[in-house]
């Protein structure tokens, strides 16, 4: 199952949740509690606190029935809203009267509680069940102190709580679990996003150990094989050339995987590095920006630097110039006769120029985009 | 001044062993070229023997990481000569030592085949431009820079490129003179822009007495 859709199933049963809440509240506040106020009406000594207790729990609901066309939540508006149900209990208790907490004359009794279970329906377990209990100590402190408790009226009011309580408890539950749901599924599978990331990652790593050793293994297992058998001897000048070659190729190589903002410079100075350490004096100079060219492009740019600063007598000169348009890496060496490499990738270009014992080599490469 | 005069030059240069070392090539050059060491006394620049001579060799930063340009423009205003050697090789220090006057500007890696024909040239009121000041020049993408032809271009980038201008007339199948002319007609078109200096519009007077650029050629508008 892709996760649009699991993310739209888990939508649809919230909002599913959610709709049910509202319409019991709906029910208890608009049927049973109207009913109860209207039918006790003569029994109250202040009949419009009472409408006006009711008016304030209509205006939570419909508040809740808006943000729910909108498809929105309470957000900030969450804290007001439940103050606003708290003081419709406070005000409706103030002016009942004595001795009818938790009766039927007590409409908000059963009420405000679902009133409150759906403002607070998407948040924790914790806090409808602290909801709950603020509501039971409105109620009780009423009992308590408003009117002074007798066994009777005490025994009354545990029995209503079991209601008062239990039934908006049990949808609590019911929204916690599926909470708990979702958030199992998302952590399942991020999971399984990670393993399967991890494994491509080692797959990948893999594939370029082999082919960069399938790279080397053209050029550098060759002379490496010779010198181990003793074919090729190390004091040949042309085998001296060739191993300082490939360790610079070598030193190009593992430059290749560095994450760097110019992979063409820092390529370079890599194989400059290589003939420093020959003795080798080489300027680096870099002019102008250009875009960082791909892998094999750049292997096609750096080719004539290795071949070039391998077989170099004592200086050489490296330089990098570049626009949008045309990125050029030129050597210019005094080594003597020196192979032109003929590059692999299109829109490279090398040329070379010999002056006597100096050479210049220029690689150039034209973008096509 | 004749070519054949003894030229003296003026270095300033807290560094002792650059000054040594320039006073080695100096010495060196054919015609030997006389130095005077003035250490890192800018005074020593203005009055005594330094203050006649014919060029003055001024490292921008005395104060490292304080490029004097003040200073670099009360000499040139002065009338003297200037060649800036500096550490220094971000272009737009480049640029604006030019625009300031100077009549080179070098970095110290570049040694004694740029620094001695930079001294004669100067000895005559004429620009030298090095490899460094070239990369600097094609890499200048100011709005207000001037607008080079597209030989020109090619031939600053492969000076820069190649540091050799046999190699330059080799590639581009041009002589070494015309490699000059090219190199020379740029520095003009950047003599004509920017700040009035003496230096400069008396480059840019010998250049159009010569017939190196045209009038025309100079007031292009900029790119």
């Amino acid at each position: 199952m892709g996760d649009a859709v699991e993310e739209a199933t888990r939508a649809r049963l919230r909002r599913g949740l959610r709709v049910a809440t509202l319409l019991i509240a709906l029910v208890i506040v608009g049927g049973l509690g109207l009913t109860n106020l209207l039918h006790h009406l003569d029994r109250y000594e202040w009949p419009l606190t009472q409408f006006a207790a009711l008016g304030l729990l209509a205006v939570v609901l419909t508040g809740e029935a808006v943000l729910l066309v909108r498809r929105r939540s309470w957000d900030r508006l969450r804290l007001p809203a439940i103050a606003v149900v708290l003081a419709a209990s406070m005000l409706s208790y103030a002016t009942l009267p004595d001795g009818r907490t938790s009766t039927t004359v007590d409409w908000i009794f059963g009420a405000a509680n679902w009133v409150g279970v759906v403002v607070l329906l998407d948040r924790p377990l914790r806090v409808i069940v602290s909801f709950l209990i603020a509501h039971e100590l409105t109620a009780l402190l009423n009992l308590l102190v408003l009117e002074g408790s007798s066994r009777q009226a005490l025994a009354r009011f545990a029995t209503g709580s079991v209601t008062v309580i239990g039934f908006p408890l049990c949808v609590a539950v019911v929204a916690g679990i599926l909470h708990g749901l979702s958030a199992a599924a998302a952590a399942s599978r991020e999971e399984i996003e990670r393993v399967r990331v991890a494994e491509a990652v080692a797959a990948e790593f893999h594939r370029r150990r082999q082919q960069r050793f399938a790279e080397l293994s053209a050029t550098t297992v060759p002379l490496l094989e010779g010198l181990a058998d003793g074919s090729l001897r190390p004091e040949d000048p042309a085998v001296q050339r060739r191993s300082a070659i490939e360790a610079a190729r070598m030193r190009r190589l593992f430059a290749e995987t560095d994450s760097v903002a110019d992979p063409l410079l820092h390529e370079l100075r890599h194989c400059v590095d290589v003939a420093d350490r020959r003795g080798v004096v080489v300027e680096l100079d870099a002019r102008g920006q250009w875009p960082a060219p791909p892998v094999a492009v750049r292997r096609d740019l750096t080719e004539a630097v290795v071949i070039m600063l391998a077989t170099a007598a004592s200086r050489a000169r490296v330089t990098v110039t570049g626009g949008a348009g045309l990125v050029s890496v030129s050597v210019v060496a005094d080594c003597g006769e020196v192979s032109v490499p003929s590059p692999a990738t299109p829109g490279v270009r090398v040329e070379a120029l010999q002056n006597d014992e100096t050479v210049w080599m220029e690689a150039q490469w034209q973008p096509t985009n | 001044m004749a070519t054949d005069e003894l030229i003296t030059a003026v270095i300033v240069d807290d560094h002792t062993a650059i000054a040594a070392g320039v006073r080695f090539w100096c010495s060196q050059a054919v015609p030997p070229i006389e130095l005077i060491d003035a250490g890192d006394r800018l005074a020593d620049v203005w009055t005594g023997p330094g203050g006649e001579a014919d060029v003055v060799i001024f490292d921008l930063e005395l104060v490292p990481r304080r490029p004097d340009f003040g200073e670099l423009r009360r000499l040139v205003d002065n009338g003297r000569r200037v060649i800036v050697y500096s550490q220094h090789t971000d272009d737009a220090t480049a640029i604006k030592c030019v625009d300031l006057g100077a009549l080179a500007y070098l970095t110290k890696r570049e040694g004694p085949e740029h620094l001695v024909p930079a001294i004669r040239a100067a000895a005559r009121g004429e620009p030298y431009t090095g490899p460094s000041l070239s990369g600097a020049i094609i890499a200048d993408d100011s709005p207000d820079r001037p607008r080079l032809s597209q030989r020109e271009t090619e031939v600053l980038r492969a000076w820069f490129v190649s540091s050799s201008k046999d190699l330059v007339a080799a590639k581009l199948n041009i002589t070494v003179k015309t490699v000059d002319t090219y190199i020379t007609r740029v520095r003009i078109k950047y003599a004509n822009a920017g700040r009035a200096a003496r230096t400069k519009s008396e480059l840019v007077g010998r250049a159009l007495d010569d017939g190196v650029i045209t009038l025309a050629e100079l007031n292009e508008p900029i790119l």
